[in-house]
């Protein structure tokens, strides 16, 4: 395969934005090839140039506000060189784009049929009928179930998983040499994005296409990617055969990157994970030696000088000099933690819900005059659940499940029915909620650009909890703002500055900062590390973590990441259609009894590890509305062990098993208890294996 | 402040604007000393005379030297204008926060009963207003003023939604504080931008507005030199000598292009995201 030309070779190439503050270099002499059939995974954090790659290969970047130099082949054409009329015959035909909001790149006022039409009539000149049976076949291509339906239907009529097929298909609609993909997976949920993946695999496979594919996910490039190449702040690092790169990594960068995720397989709380200190270097001004020598744990004086090739044979290079001898000195595994929180654990309840209930409706007086039904969405449906002193319990589930809803009905955010007891307070609706409940419950929202308002300053967002809670004069907020950035690793002279000054990790620990201010019970952390980078990520964890260990807080930790869940949490719950499933012990994950839905979603998390291997669960079917009440089991329309009629008419009971396991399914615990396990551990080969 | 100054004046409509308010501000503040004859003194032999040395700008039907008189209507065609808008952009504002944010019912009966409101032409809701109140040139401006307020009502609650449901206020909500601050410290700094805009574009049309009250002789009262009302009163001559309607016309213009370009520079540097 390698004695083939490339389909896409991109030699030297350098890309700088004009800014205000002098050129900003964003791509630094990148050299690569695709070659046919190959799919080349391009990984690397926020900021490291990479969706600037995609778009110079598009030719899409603004003319006037960029500076490039070098080459992109496509074959044996120049697309640095080519004119914008020839650009537009290699565009959608030759080289397409998946982009990672298929709501975004669909036309709303135009029907899914539509877009077929308009493509293929502009490239491919097909008639009527020819134009129909191709998008028949291209939409059955991509497995949408009734494709003439779909044709019909505007993009906001189908989920976001179909939207997402029905882009791949209009990307393969002109049997292109080459598909870029920039982050198509990272808006969907996790149990269809193992389904997107899998249909491009086949599709890959089938067709042949080469592809490069972009993401920050490294779980998603070790599925996808026959090799990887690791982006950092403009330059490449790292390149090498999928197995070899995440068995044997060898630049410092890509074995920080994969210590700071969480790892299926350890099933063991309390490590700490791996961070990277520093930040991304400034690019606006020129870096002589490594790009990645301020961060580095084995920085050398040499480091800082000279250039640094990607250098190594066919299947692995590395931009790094040091030999991995001296990288395995220090380890990349997540070290363990030496307190252990096991012995003060206290199994007593802090906060109950008891089966509390969020609807949305809105009531139309005409509809009440006429005495019509009401449509209500039952987002959170009778949900009861215990959190324990000093605990974190994870709350799991996909988008549109509920999750938030009930986060936001704990803080008095929304209306709910049922009770709350917070302590020795107990709160039956929405009114009672009081300041004293207010100050041992706090949130983090998951996206600190908007739970921190644009005009306050740091110091004034952190004083509001201080002086609404425990009034102090001006001189103690001072010091006790100081206090708090301390807590979260903030420097204070950051105190002045505005949220858009600082960078995403910085704003959320102001977040946290802020819920800490208050000195509360209970935290709930919507999504608080959905938006940060892996390192970022870590960083945040880990300081949960000792905030819990010193402060005792409990922690609600809403994700949907379960891998780091098995890192921060003591109990999971997870949910499904407004309804908690299953609650469980964390160090148990891996073993069965599992709920059907918790299974399908546990095999739908990317392994990184190369020992484990997992047996993956997809899912079919719709799910259903939230507009009626479900007679049966929410999950009976996509579950794999579907009993039949019972499951649809009836409401399962929840099962006990112990004191910390609970499932809500028909099926019987015995025939749960003998489904094997999702991971196993692989036998490997020792020569692969480090 | 001044670095909000320094970030206007780097702009190139920014810069045009402030130099065309500082041309502005010297005009209100010593046009009328510097201005060469008084404003109401008629030139009988020099009636409707061209512009010239004597006359810069040339004079009207009763001989007033219009550059004269436009100096001295600077004072209350641009101050009074200005004045009628802060306090549309105030009362409207204060309506429309409080109706986003509150909601519900509430939200409910005040944008019924602004829609009603809106529902009449400006200038007849001003006109009504001032024959209750009395034809003078302060019960015009607050005619204005009143008439300004369901616009900009409409506005700020628009914003204020989008506002009101962001997590910052949420998270405000969640942490106990009191309607008032969430108001006036979370929502209001943030819904500014579109508000100077729209400000700034009513300035101009409050420019015209109290002309026309002017003219229908429910706002100045002859023989104050009050741009709206020299334009309306040379109306008759205007084909024969064009000066009489050209200047004050000019000065209006320039008016609303200066508080334009104002609103136009400071809706970007009062985006917090833009540098």
């Amino acid at each position: 395969m390698r004695k083939k030309p490339p389909v896409l070779s991109v030699n030297n190439y350098s890309v700088s934005y004009y800014t205000a503050n002098g050129p900003l270099r964003v791509l630094d002499d990148i050299s690569l090839n695709i070659y046919p059939g190959e799919v080349l995974g391009l990984v690397g954090e926020s900021g490291s140039g990479k969706s600037t790659l995609a778009l110079g290969i598009m030719r899409a970047l603004h003319e006037r506000k960029t500076d490039e130099s070098g080459e992109i082949l496509l074959a044996e054409n120049s697309l640095t060189v080519m004119n914008e009329e020839d650009l537009k015959g290699i565009r959608g035909t030759r080289v397409t784009m998946v982009f990672q909001d298929p709501g975004g790149s669909l036309n709303p006022t135009m029907t899914l049929g539509e877009h077929f039409v308009q493509l293929l009539d502009r490239h491919r000149n097909l008639d009527v009928n020819e134009t129909k049976a191709e998008t028949q076949r291209l939409l059955k291509m991509v497995e949408l179930s009734d494709p003439d339906m779909m044709v019909n239907k505007y993009p906001h009529e189908v989920s976001g998983g179909e939207k997402q097929r029905v882009v791949i298909a209009l990307a393969f609609a002109c049997d292109p040499e080459l598909i870029l993909f920039d982050e198509p997976t990272s808006a969907l949920d996790a149990t269809t994005a193992i389904n997107i993946l899998d249909l491009f695999r086949i599709l890959q496979k089938k067709t042949g296409v080469s592809a490069l594919f972009i993401s920050h996910d490294l779980g998603v490039i070790r599925e996808i990617a026959h090799r990887v190449l690791v982006m950092y702040a403009g330059r490449l690092l790292e390149m090498g055969r999928n197995d070899e790169l995440f068995t044997t990594p060898k630049h410092p960068y890509t074995r920080a990157l994969l210590g700071s995720l969480p790892k299926v397989g350890i099933g063991i709380r309390n490590f700490t994970l791996n961070t990277i200190p520093g930040a991304l270097p400034d690019r606006t001004i020129t870096i002589d030696g490594c790009i990645f020598a301020n961060r580095c744990d084995f920085v050398m004086p040499s480091c800082r000088l000279g250039e640094f090739d990607l250098k190594g044979d066919s299947i692995h290079k590395v931009a790094c000099p040091i030999s991995t001898k001296i990288l395995d000195t220090k380890s990349v595994s997540n070290s363990v933690n030496s307190v252990n929180s096991e012995s003060n654990k206290n199994f007593k309840e802090l906060l109950i819900v008891n089966s509390l209930s969020v609807h949305f409706s809105r009531p139309d007086i005409i509809d009440r005059i006429l005495n019509r039904e009401i449509p209500t969405v039952h987002a959170v449906n009778e949900v009861s659940l215990k959190l324990r002193y000093r605990e974190t319990l994870g709350l799991v589930g996909e988008s549109g499940c509920g999750k938030s809803s009930l986060a936001r009905a704990l803080v008095g955010l929304r209306k709910f029915k049922g009770r709350v007891s917070l302590g020795d307070q107990k709160i039956d609706n929405i009114n009672q909620i009081n300041g004293a409940y207010r100050k041992r419950i706090q949130i983090i929202f998951q996206n600190p650009d908007l739970s921190l308002n644009p005009r306050h300053n740091i110091a004034t967002i952190l004083s509001r909890p201080l002086k609404l809670y425990q009034p102090v004069s001006e001189k103690k907020l001072q010091k006790k703002i100081s206090e708090l950035m301390n807590r979260v690793n903030l420097p204070n002279r950051l105190s002045t500055r505005f949220p858009y000054e600082l960078s995403g990790g910085e704003k959320q620990r102001v977040a946290i900062a802020r819920a800490l201010a208050a000195e509360p019970d209970v935290i709930i952390c919507d999504e608080i590390t959905s938006g940060l980078d892996a390192s970022v990520q870590a960083s945040i964890v880990n300081l949960l973590q000792n905030i819990q260990r010193e402060n005792g807080v409990s922690y609600l930790f809403i994700t949907h990441d379960l891998n780091l869940l098995r890192f921060i949490a003591d109990r999971v719950a997870i949910m499904y259609l407004g309804e908690i499933i299953e609650i469980r012990d964390i160090d148990k994950l891996g073993s069965p009894p599992y709920h059907p839905y918790t299974e399908a979603l546990l095999s739908s998390a990317p392994i990184i590890d190369p020992n484990i291997k997992c047996r993956k669960i997809h899912l079919k079917g719709i799910i259903p509305s939230r507009t009626h009440q479900i007679p049966g089991c929410p999950f009976e329309t996509r579950c794999p062990r579907v009993l039949g009629e019972l499951c649809r008419k009836e409401r399962p009971e929840t099962q006990h098993i112990g004191l910390n396991h609970q499932i809500t399914c028909h099926l019987d615990i015995k025939k749960l208890e003998a489904v094997t396990p999702i991971w196993s551990k692989q036998i490997t080969d020792t020569t692969h294996a480090n | 402040m001044n670095s909000y100054l320094k970030r206007i004046a780097l702009q190139p409509h920014g810069a045009v604007g402030l130099i065309l308010l500082l041309v502005l501000f010297f005009t209100v503040t010593i046009g009328p000393v510097v201005a060469p004859y008084d404003p109401e003194k008629f030139h009988y032999s020099s009636r409707l005379a061209a512009p010239s040395l004597e006359f810069w700008f040339g004079t009207d039907h009763f001989g007033r030297d219009i550059l004269s008189r436009i100096l001295w209507g600077s004072r209350s065609t641009v101050l009074l204008s200005l004045l009628a808008t802060i306090i549309g952009t105030f009362v409207g504002c204060t309506v429309g926060v409080c109706s986003g944010y509150i909601g519900g019912k509430t939200d409910e009966i005040f944008m019924r009963f602004i829609d009603a409101l809106m529902a009449i032409p400006n200038l007849l809701l001003a006109l009504l207003i001032l024959t209750v109140l009395g034809a003078n040139a302060t019960n015009a401006v607050l005619a204005i003023g009143i008439s300004f307020s369901p616009g900009m009502a409409r506005v700020s609650r628009s914003v204020t939604l989008s506002i009101r449901s962001s997590d910052y206020v949420a998270a405000a909500v969640a942490r106990g504080e009191s309607s008032i601050w969430i108001m006036t410290r979370e929502i209001a700094p943030n819904i500014l931008g579109p508000i100077i805009v729209e400000a700034t574009i009513r300035v101009a049309f409050a420019i015209m507005l109290l002309a026309t009250l002017s003219f229908l002789g429910m706002g100045s009262q002859p023989p104050t030199p009050e741009w709206g009302l020299m334009i309306s009163e040379s109306r008759e001559f205007m084909f024969r000598s064009t000066w009489t309607i050209l200047w004050p016309g000019i000065a209006i213009a320039i008016v609303a292009i200066t508080f334009n370009l104002l609103g136009d520079a400071l809706r970007d540097v009062l985006n917090p995201r833009t540098d």
